[in-house]
């Protein structure tokens, strides 16, 4: 079985190092990306096996819009996403993924500060079980 | 919403065109009291052959201004506003048709002769409400335009004359129709003059309040961006922060030993302190709850339950018992139900951090009249006499309060006071030191009306 591959998109070059630390300790391959575009990007040319998207980047739904772009093209509409978000519903907003999953096109939401047991965890849930 | 406070120069009377056909629905009402009143002087005096006015142009007169009147309110009812500076260029030549009507009016009984001539004046003291200085005089002049043509066309026999008391030879005394004419042309100028001062005066200082509250307002909205800017830019990197600490913990946690261990957790706990200081902050910061969760009817009870049941593992830990009172039924009001959520749930919290060990938290649900009580009483560590107006200040937290805890932001309760306001309750306290504390918050059945739905924080 070849390795398995998580593409990180994030701004946080500090989150980035622990989600790769943290997921390479699992066996996985991480790479990653510091904006939408250069990840959406690399999403087509390395087919990841499953990609953390952060919300806010650049602007406050960069990642939503990344999201969309990665279901419509036919390369990366299957790979699973799960995004990581800062925004808990103190801030107003919260999201459901049962109540969002009609129009948000993400596998799941984890929210941040990351808590390494469940990131793996995630991970393990959405990483496609053949290869 | 806030209130769209920008004007035009010309506009600076009147929010809008709609506002302006709001106050002259006044004007119109008042001509029809001319109508009834010109009607009633025809009949009445005429019938009693007390004064013999000329009954049918009056009757004529009395018609056309209803006429008129009818038009200007079917087109204020029913034609929606143009552009303000459309409607005062209408509202003016409506005014001008006015003083027309009554300078025929005045001629039908006796001209010169008839001291209601000063009706003109009311005309001038209408204009300095509805228009500025240079309209006010306009209408002023015209008005003495009219009165002088009325005048001196009946003096030179050019208009007809009807005789209000009898034979009289005032139209055709010299000196007493250029003494009228004099106080008229005085008490008209003077009269729009000291009216505009007035006016001019009055729409300066409302100018300013109006600018003044503009400024308040992008004050305000202003702090808030800064705030949620702020607030963003610290959660991030905290996050990070306790990401990485937290990966560290796990990640390594076999060679670890217990003091590098010990001071991660501190750290930890730090950065926790500072991530409840940034989410206060933002509840502090979001103004407008009900814009952000609308009104509807909430539950209390359930409410209250659901609160005590987020907080259990908190008093559990501490051997506290959450207790909940409530009334059989249900205790419904119309409110924002993540703001009452959250004004328990910051209660309850204070109520066990500062308990007395294994002391009770009680939390109690009562409908009153016109809306919901609620309480929580805890048998803490209370708040002095001497303290207690300080603790809904921001940042305050009290000496007995410091020493129990190093955590804690000073900001639970200035929440609850801020969202209780604007829900349009109230908060009030009774405390005991080493005794403890009661909160009482008062919500009304219905969130207050207005923009926003709840007062501006």
């Amino acid at each position: 079985m070849s390795e398995r591959t998580v593409l990180v998109i994030d701004d946080d070059i500090d989150l980035v190092e622990i989600i790769r630390v943290t997921l390479e300790r699992e066996k996985l391959r991480v790479i990653d990306a510091q904006n939408g575009e250069r990840g959406f990007a690399l999403a087509r040319e390395q087919q990841p096996d499953l990609i953390l998207l952060d919300i806010m980047m650049g602007t406050v739904d960069e990642g939503f819009q990344v999201a969309y772009r990665l279901r419509s093209d036919p390369l990366t509409k299957d790979t699973p996403i799960i995004m990581l978000s800062a925004i808990g519903e103190r801030t107003g907003f919260s999201f459901d993924k049962s109540k969002d999953a009609d129009f948000l096109p993400v596998s799941e939401f984890i929210e941040k500060p990351i808590s390494p047991r469940k990131l793996v965890d995630l991970v393990r849930r959405h990483l496609p079980t053949t290869n | 919403m806030r209130p769209d406070l920008t004007l035009t120069p010309e506009a600076s009377l009147f929010v809008s065109a709609t506002s302006l056909r709001r106050r002259l629905d006044w004007l119109n009402r008042l001509r029809w009291g001319v109508v009834v009143v010109l009607i009633a002087a025809v009949t009445v005096l005429g019938a009693a052959t007390i004064i013999p006015l000329p009954v049918r142009p009056m009757l004529t007169a009395a018609g056309v201004l209803a006429l008129m009147n009818l038009g200007y309110v079917v087109r204020n009812r029913l034609l929606p506003a143009r552009s303000i500076r459309t409607e005062i260029r209408i509202v003016k030549l409506e005014m001008a048709c006015d003083l027309i009507l009554l300078t025929v009016v005045l001629n039908l009984t006796g001209g010169v002769e008839n001291p209601f001539l000063y009706v003109y004046v009311l005309h001038v003291v209408i204009a300095a409400l509805l228009f500025k200085g240079r309209e006010i005089f306009s209408i002023a002049w015209l008005a003495i335009g009219l009165f002088t043509a009325e005048v001196v066309g009946e003096y030179l026999g050019w208009l007809p004359h009807n005789h209000l008391l009898g034979v009289s030879t005032m139209t055709h005394e010299l000196s007493y129709i250029l003494a009228t004419l004099g106080s008229f042309w005085f008490v008209l100028l003077s009269g729009a003059f000291v009216s505009a001062s007035i006016m001019r005066h009055n729409r300066a200082i409302k100018d300013e309040l109006v600018a003044r509250q503009g400024e308040l307002v992008a004050a305000d909205r202003a702090m808030i961006d800064f705030f949620r800017f702020v607030t963003h830019e610290i959660k991030s990197p905290v996050n990070t922060a306790r990401s990485a600490i937290e990966a560290v913990m796990d990640l390594h946690a076999d060679n670890l030993d217990p003091g590098a261990r010990d001071l991660l957790d501190r750290a930890q706990r730090r950065l926790d302190q500072t991530t409840e200081i940034v989410k206060d902050l933002a509840d502090l910061t979001r103004t407008g709850v009900l814009r952000h969760e609308p009104a509807v009817p909430v539950e209390l009870t359930a409410l209250a339950a659901r609160v005590l049941d987020e907080q259990r593992e908190l008093a559990t830990a501490t051997g506290q018992r959450l207790e909940l009172r409530a009334p059989a039924g249900d205790v419904i009001v119309t409110t924002s139900g993540p703001a009452v959520a959250k004004i328990l749930g910051n209660l309850v919290n204070n109520a066990i951090r500062y308990n007395r060990e294994g002391g009770p938290v009680i939390v109690t649900v009562a409908p009153r009249e016109a809306g919901a009580r609620l309480e929580v009483t805890d048998e803490g560590i209370g708040i002095a006499p001497d303290e207690q107006s300080r603790v809904f200040d921001e940042f305050y937290r009290t000496a007995a309060a410091q020493r129990r805890s190093s955590l804690g932001t000073g900001l639970g309760l200035p929440i609850v006071h801020r969202l209780a306001h604007e829900l349009g309750g109230t908060v009030s306290l009774a405390s005991v030191p080493d005794q403890g504390t009661t909160v009482t918050v008062d919500l009304p059945d219905e969130p207050p009306a207005g923009p926003g739905g709840g007062g501006a924080a």
